[in-house]
């Protein structure tokens, strides 16, 4: 096998224990200054990859294709796992026991993530989950000296661990309807099923592990750890939680419909089911998030309510829907990070998540101010940032799959309504910015001190910034790759 | 009577409801992982049993690496619940109450 073909995973794992071996050497007070390492080897690995993607060493290996939607997801997850290590170098005085070492399990999640961009074997699906679920399980309770750090990693182990079981189970089925693991093998073979309990099987072996991936996308019925688990987790890993991890179920689901299960995508009752989850999940996200005071929390539920949108993309069963996935994901990226930012450096001052410590940031701080509101905006798809152009994308797929899917019109309608509803706790957010009055318990108002930005946390903001109003007034060129990425998705209905 | 596919089967559903059960219906952070190792095992036993009924070995392989998975995430449950329990003495999940609404 050529070891060229998996450089990416092989790079990153190794930047993961170098990062742990310098540190051994490295001053205390250094420490958290491994950041940069961190991020520049990232990208230097990255671009290694993709020089050799470029010369065409695509396919070949059994279980993992380097095809340019796996290259996609690859660039997409080292984006965000740089920005996740610059937010936490600037988290690091917070970090109690060993920065490096959430540096190194960074890295390693990333290797699962992007194992799992280019998992085209059901083997290499579980292996690459459980790379990620474990490590997130690690990073979540990293602060181990707060009760709600704790709280979170036993939360999400005890949920993950149960949808995981619910997935080898389904991946079980699915190998003993059709005898292959690979997911043209499985393909081939469900197509030439002619028996009925075998097909069964086979169905609920693919729900079972579709469900498992619904888990790591945090779609309804499988999001109930989402609020607790961002809330407890440390910052910078709920950014990652909901950057990297989301994504990584995302791709797995558009591989494992796409190429693993075309006699099913022409069955009526999976796209009445996905149709349901979608707006099911848009409902409850925006619904829930409307009473919330707790930043993360809030933005937990804003998350679930954009894994509906990006299941929205996904009934669709079209290679236009899944263009308008992953061009939303790119900008989701930004909106999340640069919001988690700010939430970061704003908690770190007043030890709190509360809604009302964003009161007189414009004052405090013109830089976070401008990213939290361009962010919270973009999330919620105000015209010209990139988050508009994600939901609308997003909206006019499926709109223009009305004609094959009768029940399209209900989740539009389910998505429009949530869209609204997300606008008025979105904008609770930028009231709260610019017209806070702070706690209204407090005898005295709230402070006008200007608030320093730590350097790492600074490049991340104005990273994204940039790619907020690059990707809203220049969508082109990302919608074109994404459109590269995903044209051979679904071609075969 | 010959043992088929089917005993394997049903021998391994009944495992599997057992091991959702427990974790539903158990307060014990420890039981309720031990469920989930019973749901891991299920799958496993019917990975094992088509493989065999297949005359197909890839099942085989699939098993050593939910064994190994498995292996990895007791490692990580065990010691989540061993530092729950030097911070609060308890593990039972209806004391993790901290984060609410």
């Amino acid at each position: 096998m050529d070891l060229q073909l998996v450089s990416l995973e092989i790079g990153a794992c190794l930047l993961g224990i170098v990062v742990l071996l310098v540190d051994l050497w490295t001053p205390a007070e250094r420490k958290a200054q491994l950041g940069w390492l961190v991020a520049s080897g990232l990208v230097g690995v990255f671009c290694y990859s993709f020089t050799i993607f470029d010369q065409g060493t695509g396919t070949g290996a059994t279980g993992y294709v380097k095809d340019s939607l796996a290259v996609y997801f690859q660039g997409y997850f080292v984006l965000s796992a740089v920005l996740v290590v610059l937010l936490t170098q600037s988290y690091a005085t917070r970090i109690r026991s060993g920065i490096s070492e959430l540096y190194a399990f960074t890295c390693f999640a990333l290797a699962g993530m992007s194992f799992a961009a280019g998992a085209n074997s059901l083997v290499l699906l579980f292996v690459a989950v459980e790379l990620i679920t474990i490590t997130f399980y690690v990073l979540t309770s990293f602060e181990r000296h707060r009760l709600r750090s704790l709280e979170a990693g036993i939360k999400y182990l005890i949920l993950g661990a149960a949808s995981s079981a619910i997935m080898v189970f389904g991946i079980a089925l699915i190998y003993g309807s059709t005898g292959a693991l690979d997911f043209h093998g499985v393909a081939r073979a469900a197509t030439g099923l002619n028996d009925d309990s075998m097909m069964l099987l086979y169905r609920l072996g693919v729900l079972m592990t579709l469900g498992g991936l619904f888990f790591k996308l945090a779609a309804v019925p499988f999001q109930l750890w989402v609020p607790d688990v961002y809330q407890g987790a440390p910052t910078p890993v709920t950014t990652f939680l909901s950057t990297g991890s989301k994504a990584a179920g995302i791709v797995l689901i558009l591989r494992l419909l796409a190429d693993a299960c075309p006699p099913l995508l022409g069955e009526a009752w999976l796209r009445q089911l996905l149709a349901l989850m979608a707006a099911a999940t848009i409902l409850y996200g925006s619904l829930c998030a409307l009473r919330q005071r707790n930043l993360k929390r809030l933005l937990g539920y804003s998350s679930i309510a954009s894994a509906g949108f990006v299941l929205l993309g996904l009934v669709t069963l079209s290679d236009q829907g899944a263009q308008a996935v992953l061009f939303y994901l790119t900008a989701y990226v930004f909106g999340v990070v640069g919001a988690f930012t700010v939430i970061s450096v704003v908690s770190e001052e007043s030890s709190d998540e509360d809604i009302s410590t964003l009161a007189n940031l414009h004052q405090r701080s013109p830089l976070m101010a401008t990213v939290l509101t361009l962010s919270i905006i973009s999330l919620a798809g105000v015209p010209p940032l990139a988050g508009f152009i994600g939901k609308f994308a997003l909206l006019s797929a499926a709109i223009s799959s009305v004609a094959v899917h009768p029940v399209m019109p209900w989740v539009i309608g389910a998505a429009l309504v949530g869209v609204v509803i997300s606008f008025y706790y979105y904008f609770t957010v930028i009231r709260e910015i610019f017209w806070g009055k702070g706690r209204f318990w407090a005898e005295e108002a709230p402070s006008t001190e200007p608030l320093p930005c730590p350097r790492a946390a600074e490049v991340v903001l104005l990273t994204c910034l940039f790619g907020l109003i690059g990707l809203g007034l220049f969508p082109e060129p990302i919608l074109f790759i994404a459109g590269e990425a995903t044209e051979y998705l679904f071609s075969a209905n | 009577m010959t043992i088929g596919l089917e005993h394997y089967l049903i021998v391994s559903v009944v495992l599997f409801c057992l091991g959702l059960l427990g974790v539903i219906i158990r307060r014990n952070l420890i039981v309720m992982y031990m469920g989930l190792e019973l749901m891991l095992n299920a799958a496993n036993l019917a990975l094992v049993a088509f493989s065999h009924f297949r005359d197909n070995l890839d099942g085989q392989v699939m098993v050593f690496f939910i064994i190994t998975v498995a292996a990895a995430e007791v490692a990580v449950g065990l010691a989540l619940i061993v530092a729950l329990y030097r911070k609060r003495q308890t593990n039972d999940v209806t004391d993790l109450t901290s984060m609410k609404l």
